[in-house]
């Protein structure tokens, strides 16, 4: 059954779900489309009455059905009581009298010709998980690379990839945050030169809307829907994934019904280990690429810091570790739990060296700064959590101020701690928890280091 | 409980004897979004609008809350601003909305002056029809200024000699609200004062 269509409508909806109103196209086009039925509509939001004869929404982009994230209200066009998504409203407002578009015509053929153009070579390590995952991905069953931080996860990807772009499969690579996804795009247009790919968050300007490789935020993949023969999630334990069902409910609507999904991470929690183990395979690296341990916490007692830091004052260890950082001409991250005390010490650690930084994720020059701390224009920044991942500097050091607060779970501290040491010059640093008491997620990553360092048996 | 209404993170609450009477008020954003609000309460007069009482400038968290609410459609965050106006307005006042053209409140899915007021559970009437479905905001300065009047009377709408209280999102040029007022005035009505949810000054 062939249906005549315009091409470029399907390079723009083919594995996308998308609102009727918002293409770049007249409406003329999209309604010849859907007349001959090579787009599909599907209502934005459907109710069904619940157990007890309440309303139960659903969206149909976002997979929401969370009642405190349904707006119902009078509605000017269908004219009676209608609720929308307030979940996914950023890309654009889906309601019950909102329609949806799919592609149901002729999917597109994908070139099977592709270039691998990374040069360097895997670890003993990396080759075998690579391997391992691509006959995960052969045999269409999930599959999780755990690996230390500074291992090369990202290389271990590339030959898989290519293996199914080479068969004329579309793949995507999500990570949770578009820091992320960010420092993946230059990697993976250097080792693909011949692929369309394209990267999507929030704000970026899209080009091939039809291309083989993507990399999206998770969030992103709210618009995908049985559009890929694999998802790599990378960071699979980041905030917002873990926390969000919506965006795992996403991931798996962006694949094709019986598509695997593989999750790539350092810190995977016990919950994701066990649900890949039940129906798929797991690959564990324990050395970084260039064979050293990892460099394992040191505890340091930091007493009654945010009273100090709040007076003006730094606590006199804190003082003496960025004045030895400082000395030996070290980069260096001092971590916060909470933008307010960080403000406070920046103004008081900034007399110690005017060029010192402070970042968080609402600030407005966060880019500059993590790449004035990469060209050794600042010698150090103290930062949020926002830099947990996806940092690497040459011989950085790193410090917590309150190890023992909450937000720095066991992921936390091994992922911050994955920072330290990832150059092969410079294989260990200083990794100092300051903390007000010690909690048992310090204690607990300090064991995981051990064990990981000790081949992932208990030493 | 529901999530902040803009940043979505949930709201946490501390258990207090006021909430547990019901006595706290309802609580739609939390600390760090509601401290963006800053209430500006600027007061004007000029020959036709008896008295103009705008609530907020437009700075950058109301403009922000503008564009959510009015091009993405999220009705729900007329709560955001609902107690602020509702406060406004003392029992007495008769409360005149600025109308939109059915069809785009068509579009829109909602009328949003009137949500607004909704929201803030205030009655109010409507006595003015819009007659043409342009768009303020796509017109330049000098093209508003010239305009013809974009409002009339609703067919059988009763305006008495009393103070009327007309009531829109933004007061940019003034234009919009002169016009409507200028109607009222014409079939009579003594005084018109507005309330206005945005003072925005041109620079």
């Amino acid at each position: 059954m062939n249906k005549p269509f315009d091409p470029a409508v399907r390079e723009f909806l083919d594995g996308r779900i998308w609102l009727r109103q918002h293409t770049p196209f007249p409406m003329e086009t999209i309604d010849a489309h859907i007349e001959s039925g090579a787009i599909g509509t599907i209502l934005g939001v459907t109710r069904k009455k619940g157990l007890f004869g309440q309303a139960q929404h659903t969206c149909n982009r976002c997979e929401n059905t969370n009642p405190d994230l349904f707006t119902v209200f009078h509605c000017l066009r269908c004219e009676g009581p209608c609720a929308y998504c307030r979940n996914c409203l950023q890309m654009g407002r889906v309601s019950m009298c909102t329609d949806l578009m799919v592609w149901t015509g002729e999917r597109t053929e994908y070139p099977t010709d592709h270039a691998l153009a990374w040069e360097g070579t895997l670890t003993v390590h990396q080759q075998r998980a690579s391997e391992e995952l691509y006959e995960s991905t052969l045999l269409a069953r999930p599959h999780l690379i755990h690996a230390v931080c500074g291992s090369g996860k990202t290389e271990i990807l590339f030959e898989p990839i290519h293996r199914l772009l080479s068969t004329g499969k579309r793949v995507c690579i999500a990570a949770p945050r578009v820091d992320v996804i960010l420092e993946l795009e230059p990697r993976l247009r250097a080792a693909f030169p011949s692929t369309t790919l394209e990267a999507l968050y929030g704000g970026a300007d899209v080009k091939a809307f039809d291309a083989q490789l993507i990399l999206a935020t998770t969030h992103q993949l709210y618009r995908f829907r049985h559009a890929f023969d694999a998802i790599f999630v990378d960071e699979a334990d980041a905030f917002p994934y873990t926390a969000e069902k919506t965006l795992q409910h996403a991931v798996r609507k962006a694949v094709k019904p019986g598509a695997p999904i593989h999750f790539v991470t350092a810190t995977p929690s016990d919950r994701l280990i066990a649900a890949v183990k039940k129906s798929g395979a797991v690959s564990t690296i324990y050395r970084r690429y260039h064979g050293h341990a990892l460099p394992g916490p040191r505890y340091q007692p930091l007493w009654n810091y945010s009273k100090q830091l709040n007076k003006g004052h730094i606590p006199k260890a804190l003082e003496a570790w960025i004045l030895l950082r400082l000395k030996q001409d070290e980069p260096f991250l001092v971590f916060f739990h909470e933008i307010e005390l960080m403000m406070k010490a920046e103004s008081a650690i900034r007399k110690l060296d005017d060029r010192i930084r402070a970042v968080h994720s609402a600030h407005p020059d966060r880019k500059q700064h993590v790449q004035d701390l990469r060209s050794g224009l600042i010698p150090g920044l103290l930062t949020t959590t926002i830099l947990e991942r996806g940092i690497t500097i040459k011989n950085i050091q790193v410090a917590f101020v309150g190890a023992e607060q909450s937000i720095f779970d066991r992921g936390a501290l091994v992922q911050i701690g994955g920072r330290v040491g990832r150059n092969v010059n410079h294989p260990t640093g200083d990794f100092v928890l300051f903390h007000n008491g010690i909690s048992y997620a310090m204690d607990s990553a300090k064991r995981e280091i051990n064990r990981l360092n000790a081949g992932g048996e208990t030493p | 409980m529901k999530p902040c209404l803009l940043c979505m993170k949930s709201l946490t609450e501390v258990p207090s004897w006021q909430s547990f009477f019901g006595l706290e008020k309802k609580k739609t954003l939390c600390d760090s979004c509601s401290n963006r609000f800053k209430r500006a309460d600027i007061k004007e007069e000029d020959a036709v609008l008896d008295a103009v009482h705008s609530l907020y400038e437009y700075d950058d968290a109301m403009r922000d809350w503008l564009h959510q609410y009015k091009f993405l459609q999220d009705i729900a965050l007329a709560e955001v601003v609902a107690h602020d106006l509702r406060s406004a307005f003392s029992r007495e006042d008769v409360i005149v909305p600025v109308p939109m053209h059915p069809e785009r409140a068509k579009i829109r899915t909602f009328s949003h002056v009137e949500a607004l007021l909704a929201a803030a559970n205030r009655p109010y009437v409507q006595l003015l029809r819009k007659t043409n479905p342009g768009v303020m905001g796509e017109k330049s300065r000098q093209e508003r200024l010239e305009m013809e009047n974009l409002f009339a009377l609703l067919p059988g709408a009763k305006v008495e000699p009393i103070t009327y209280r007309l009531v829109d999102d933004i007061y940019t040029t003034g234009t919009t609200l002169r016009q409507a007022a200028a109607v009222l005035k014409q079939a009579g009505a003594a005084r018109v004062e507005v309330v206005t949810l945005i003072r925005s000054v041109q620079k």
